[in-house]
């Protein structure tokens, strides 16, 4: 048997694959960047793929099953990802198989009744999740995610807003970094930006919100939508591992007039969250001179290098770090 | 010894055991999975412990997915991603470990 990369496969190698998978009922995912297969006689007998720091699409011959392939699969996935500096590791599966990953060092972090998303880490969400400062307040506690790629004024609103409407709010920023914005820098100004109001506390999600293991439609919004997404997983893991062990009865959302993904997510959240208790309240988009302010606008405008277009739609701390990061020449 | 980035080896196959290595938080902390955790668990731990400090490494994350190695596997591959997670050249000319 011998190993074969394809970083990711194309062509009729990509055909075989597919063909393969299907056998096994498994969808192909084009947001994979490295596929590998275990080769017998030029035909594929076990497979698997990484999407970032996501192991997926992991099948093996029903024929050879029980022989210890997916270990050897996994092992090549898993020295991929440390190649490129990734330690913390989600990988899905079907239910039915979730002994075969634990016994490959993985831990479960949340499943639905067709998908289980692992973890390499031991009680890791828990222990995040742990880790979050919470203080005990009367009153609704509640919760937004956001982006802010970058944080603009409609940001501003809808967090104003929705303070003012409970007794604490914590904010999770997602930590995944495949926006035009780094993590940190993204986090770093929400809390600049919301430093003046009293009861928000602003959160990394280390991704386990909204990040490519949890909901990678996301993240391939120019992409379109090849099939209805999928974002029960990712409200799974907001409902039983945030908002249950926090307190949290309710998500703030802004309305989502252009994008198509966000949109889906929203209609989602709505009829999904309030089954595990937890209230949705959507906040109209905050709007100048009768357009909707957004992040993806402010990306545009900063593209062609029209700051000052971009001043009345942010606040004053994300437009002095746009001042500071555009190139002067 | 200084462990600059993150190191792996070993595999996840039958009598073996996959050992990745980042820089601590200062100290050493293992998490270790293994198939005979319960009768082995401890005897794991310390025997990547010693070599750890066999080889002055003091400061580290351990990550151990055990699938039934023997103590000198286990020695070999932790020696191993030590020396890919401290970017060094290992000389196995042979110490008798």
């Amino acid at each position: 048997m011998q190993l074969d990369y394809a970083s990711p496969p194309r062509g009729q190698k990509l055909e075989r694959i597919r063909a393969f998978l299907a056998k096994l009922s498994l969808d192909w995912d084009h947001t994979i960047e490295h596929t590998v297969c275990l080769l017998e006689d030029d035909h594929i007998v076990a497979t698997g793929s990484l999407r970032q720091n996501v192991l997926l699409c992991i099948g093996v011959d029903p024929s050879l099953q029980g022989e210890g392939l997916t270990a050897t699969i996994v092992t090549e996935l898993v020295k991929l990802a440390v190649q490129s500096g990734k330690t913390h590791l989600f990988l899905f599966t079907k239910p039915e198989n979730e002994k075969i990953f634990t016994s490959l060092g993985f831990y479960p972090v949340a499943g639905t009744s067709d998908v289980l998303l692992l973890e390499n880490k031991k009680d890791g969400i828990r222990q995040f999740v742990q880790s979050l400062r919470q203080p005990r307040v009367d009153g609704v506690i509640a919760s937004a995610v956001v982006n802010c790629n970058p944080f603009t004024n409609g940001h501003l609103y809808l967090l104003e807003k929705a303070a003012s409407e409970c007794a604490l709010l914590h904010v999770f920023v997602l930590s995944e970094d495949r926006s035009a914005f780094p993590a940190s820098v993204r986090l770093q100004l929400v809390k600049e930006n919301t430093a003046h109001i009293p009861n928000i506390i602003v959160h990394p999600t280390a991704d386990y919100l909204i990040s490519s293991a949890t909901f990678p439609d996301y993240f391939h919004k120019e992409k379109g939508l090849s099939s209805e997404i999928n974002c029960k997983l990712d409200l799974t893991i907001f409902a039983t591992h945030f908002a249950r062990p926090m307190g949290i009865t309710r998500r703030y959302v802004g309305t989502e007039p252009n994008c198509a993904v966000t949109a889906a997510y929203n209609r989602q959240m709505k009829s999904f969250l309030p089954t595990m208790g937890i209230e949705v309240v959507e906040i109209p988009r905050y709007e100048l001179g009768g357009q909707p302010v957004s992040a993806s606008k402010v990306r545009a405008l900063l593209k062609e290098g029209r700051l000052d277009e971009i001043k009345p739609l942010v606040p004053p701390a994300t437009f002095a770090y746009l001042e500071r990061m555009t190139p002067i020449d | 010894m200084e462990l600059k980035k993150v190191g792996v080896s070993g595999t996840l196959e039958s009598s073996d055991v996959m050992i990745t290595l980042e820089p601590g938080n200062g100290g050493i902390e293992i998490e270790l999975s293994s198939t005979v955790e319960k009768q082995f668990g401890n005897a794991i731990r310390r025997e990547i412990l010693a070599t750890l400090e066999s080889m002055g490494v003091n400061n580290a994350r351990v990550t151990a997915v055990d699938k039934g190695a023997l103590d000198c596997v286990i020695r070999a591959r932790v020696k191993t991603a030590v020396c890919r997670a401290a970017e060094v050249e290992y000389n196995w000319g042979g110490d008798g470990q």
